[in-house]
């Protein structure tokens, strides 16, 4: 049917005559944000890269990146030669490093959730225990290594004194700095430092759980422990495991406390406490083995890459709150 | 043909206008610039970086050049205190990028690796007549200043830190020790530790010594005397190859650790660091302990009721197989490669390398001067009996050979001279002598590997 004066369009015209055209603007937007991400991310990679296939150390060092390119001899040597001192301890320091980060990540989500329960409920003074709760994030971990460094003397330091002589939990005074205790000694304060911000974060997703689900539950008969399971951790979970896979990446590249701890020597804080942070910094700069640094942090850049993508594949339906 | 009319904005008529404007304005630039320049003329900015050499370097170097720059108007010096922790990689990266200081303080060990880096201006031949070709300093300390197996000279030397012995007379008096004794031999050593390890002093137990353990930056510095007076050495002598392996240093290892075994070095000592350790030696804890003359000043700014004031005393380090040689450091002043004003900045060093400026160096600061005469000036010996028996220790002074190398090959030997020290402590592995040779054996190892880059 046509009417006279009236011109009718195909729908198939329509989107041809009204072709959206490029916007720049979005991208205009954007630009800044991108361009920062290149100087300040990508450049570094590109040229640390580089570093890692380049014989750059003490020798060459003046001649920076024209220093003699050598392929994947740095690789080689990190990895595989026994005799390289950058290799030297690293099976250790890798071995320390996976169980620090296991125990410091599962200790401070465990506390960090536990008190954000404990908190999620109406007493008063809770904004008040909030904040004081607060307070180790807030101390530096340069901070916390110096502290925890006194802290943790055999016969001067707080920690024996209280146990032993206040709780008489021990009958003698052990090392903590000396032997297999230092692990102890540098995962307990990057535990104590890491839970409150947990803490503040679960509690900020507890109170986004609707009360109506927890009443429903209640009516039905469902005991704490049945909430807990079917309701509190279904809807914490998107920021469990966000929050896990963030104190992963934290607790493999930890330093700062290590080198306060034990920085004034060689940082070497002996076989049970040193963590790969630590010791590539150490064996890199120390030794001006700067080439094998930056193969060994590539290495380590594309292990995380790896754990990072296989983690957000295996919780992509959590995260996204899909489940 | 019509005309073209010429309009005031024609490029063509206006072109040379403005050239010839660019011009004046360019001549009256360049006379201006060269009547500034005539009114400052020598006018020169000297940029130093130093160490916290005193407890207030900021103010103290500038008074101690103040003479230099009253004999030089229109010059000024913009000392930068750096410190210990992050004036290395503050120098290297200026010795990488050829941006730098015009001169600098050098520790004795960084030294030879910033050369070897292009970073420092060798003296000339002219120079080196005027500080007497290095005569008139410590011959150790000069040997700092250049690069071992290498003749240039890249510096001039300009305090020094000598080690020795600093024991308590109230502690040792008591013990019935005498300390012409106890420092004659090793044994003489042990038993006098033996002797006053536990002694009761001014209602306080004192333990026989202290030194610190992993946590230390001295862990080299500490052992080495001992190495060398049991005859050993810390490298080859080509310094291609490290001798920490040899029955020497092993022997000299052994006894070393094995003070702390014997409980003669409380175990709680060994998760400490020097600078606590001589804190607590100065409020009366240990009888002995390893220093350098800067102690000295600890001392003296103790409160004055602390009974170390007036019963202190040094020796030379016990008397080993071969000796009774003493670790002998310090920092050196260089002129930096990138400086603009080499001439001025020389001035400056040789100036600073003088005897009298040594001297007022040496007593604000109590480091020993490099300079022999200024050491053995009375102005420095007679300020406490301890600074002249200081300058007689320094004799026997020995220091590292002026490697490029030294820096890693030190980290290399304090990672694991520091793990000497756990195994003593009594914690974990039980310490042995083979447990102490594997332990060296893989410190040679990774030492050697380190070396081998650098031949």
């Amino acid at each position: 049917m046509t009417t006279p004066g009236l011109t009718v369009t195909t729908a198939a015209a329509g989107p041809r005559r009204r072709r959206r055209r490029f916007d720049a603007f979005p991208y205009l937007l954007l630009a800044p944000a991108a361009l920062m991400m290149v100087v300040v991310n990508l450049v570094p990679i590109v040229q640390g890269f580089r570093m890692s296939l380049l014989k750059l150390n003490q020798y060459t060092l003046s001649q920076f990146m024209d220093a003699p390119f050598i392929g994947l001899r740095n690789y080689r040597g990190v990895l595989l030669d026994p005799d390289n001192p950058v290799h030297a301890g690293m099976l250790g320091a890798l071995r320390n490093t996976a169980l620090y980060s296991l125990l410091v990540t599962a200790c401070a989500v465990a506390l960090g959730l536990g008190v954000a329960l404990l908190l999620n409920r109406d007493f008063s003074g809770k904004a008040a225990a909030r904040t004081l709760l607060m307070l180790p994030w807030v101390v530096p971990t340069y901070v916390v290594g110096t502290l925890w460094g006194f802290m943790w003397q055999r016969d001067e330091g707080i920690v024996n004194h209280v146990l032993v002589d206040v709780l008489h939990l021990m009958d003698h005074k052990p090392f903590w700095l000396i032997g297999s205790n230092t692990f102890f000694a540098i995962v307990i304060p990057t535990i104590w430092r890491a839970w409150p911000v947990l803490m503040l974060i679960f509690l900020a997703a507890l109170q986004a759980v609707p009360e109506e689900l927890y009443e429903a539950a209640r009516l039905d008969g469902a005991n704490a422990w049945q909430r807990f399971r079917n309701i509190t951790l279904p809807a914490l979970k998107p920021v469990i495991v966000i929050q896990v896979m963030f104190q992963i990446i934290d607790n493999i590249y930890s330093y700062n406390i290590v080198a306060m701890m034990f920085g004034k020597g060689a940082g070497y804080p002996g076989e049970w406490g040193d963590l790969l942070m630590p010791l590539l910094t150490r064996q890199s700069f120390s030794y001006w083995r700067f080439g094998e640094g930056a193969a060994v942090s590539f290495v380590m850049m594309a292990v995380m890459l790896v754990f990072v993508a296989v983690w957000m594949r295996t919780f992509r339906r959590s995260m996204t709150d899909e489940a | 043909m019509i005309p073209i009319p010429r309009l005031p904005h024609d490029p063509r008529r206006a072109r040379p206008h403005r050239r010839g404007g660019r011009v004046r304005r360019r001549v009256a630039a360049l006379a201006l610039a060269l009547a500034g320049a005539a009114g400052t003329a020598g006018a020169v900015e000297l940029t130093m970086w130093v160490m916290p050499v005193t407890n207030n370097a900021q103010h103290d170097i500038p008074a101690l050049i103040a003479p230099w720059l009253a004999q030089h108007p229109g010059t000024t010096v913009r000392v930068t205190v750096l410190d210990w922790e992050s004036g290395w990689n503050k120098i290297t990266a200026a010795a990488a990028s050829r941006r730098g200081p015009d001169l600098l303080e050098l520790g004795s060990t960084w030294m030879p690796a910033i050369a070897a880096m292009g970073g420092l201006e060798p003296l000339s031949a002219a120079q080196l007549a005027e500080v007497g070709n290095g005569a008139p300093y410590y011959a150790p300390l000069w040997k700092t200043t250049q690069v071992f197996g290498h003749a240039a000279v890249y510096g001039v030397p300009w305090y020094a830190d000598v080690r020795a012995a600093f024991y308590r007379t109230d502690v040792f008096r008591q013990a019935g020790v005498d300390p012409a004794q106890a420092f004659a031999s090793w044994d003489a050593f042990h038993a006098a530790l033996k002797k006053i390890n536990g002694q009761v002093v001014a209602g306080k137990r004192v333990a026989a010594l202290a030194y610190a353990g992993k946590n230390d930056w001295n862990v080299v510095h500490n052992l080495a005397p001992w190495i060398w007076n049991a005859g050993g050495d810390v490298l080859s002598a080509d310094a291609k190859h490290s001798a920490l392996g040899s029955p020497q240093a092993l022997r000299a290892i052994e006894f070393y650790s094995s003070l702390a075994v014997e409980g003669l070095v409380p175990s709680n000592a060994l998760e400490k660091d020097s600078d606590i350790l001589e804190g607590a030696w100065v409020g009366g804890d240990y009888g002995v302990i390893f220093s350098g003359p800067w102690l000295m000043r600890r001392i003296f700014e103790a409160p004055a009721d602390a009974v170390v004031r007036n019963h202190f005393d040094v020796a030379p380090y016990p008397a080993g197989p071969a000796g009774h040689a003493t670790f002998f450091g310090g920092s050196n002043l260089a002129i930096f490669k990138g400086s603009r004003h080499k001439a001025e900045a020389w001035s400056l060093v040789r100036y600073l390398g003088g005897k009298a400026p040594q001297l007022q160096l040496a007593l604000l600061s109590s480091m020993m001067p490099a300079r022999i005469d200024a050491a053995n000036d009375p102005a420095w010996t007679s300020r406490h009996p301890v600074y002249g028996r200081l300058t007689a220790i320094a004799a026997d002074g020995r220091a590292y050979p002026a490697i490029p190398a030294w820096g890693p090959l030190e980290a290399v030997y304090t990672k694991h001279l520091g793990q000497v020290a756990e195994l003593s402590s009594g914690v974990g592995e039980p310490w042995s002598v083979p447990a102490l040779k594997a332990l060296i054996a893989t410190t040679v190892i990774e030492a050697d590997k380190v070396l081998e880059e650098a031949n």
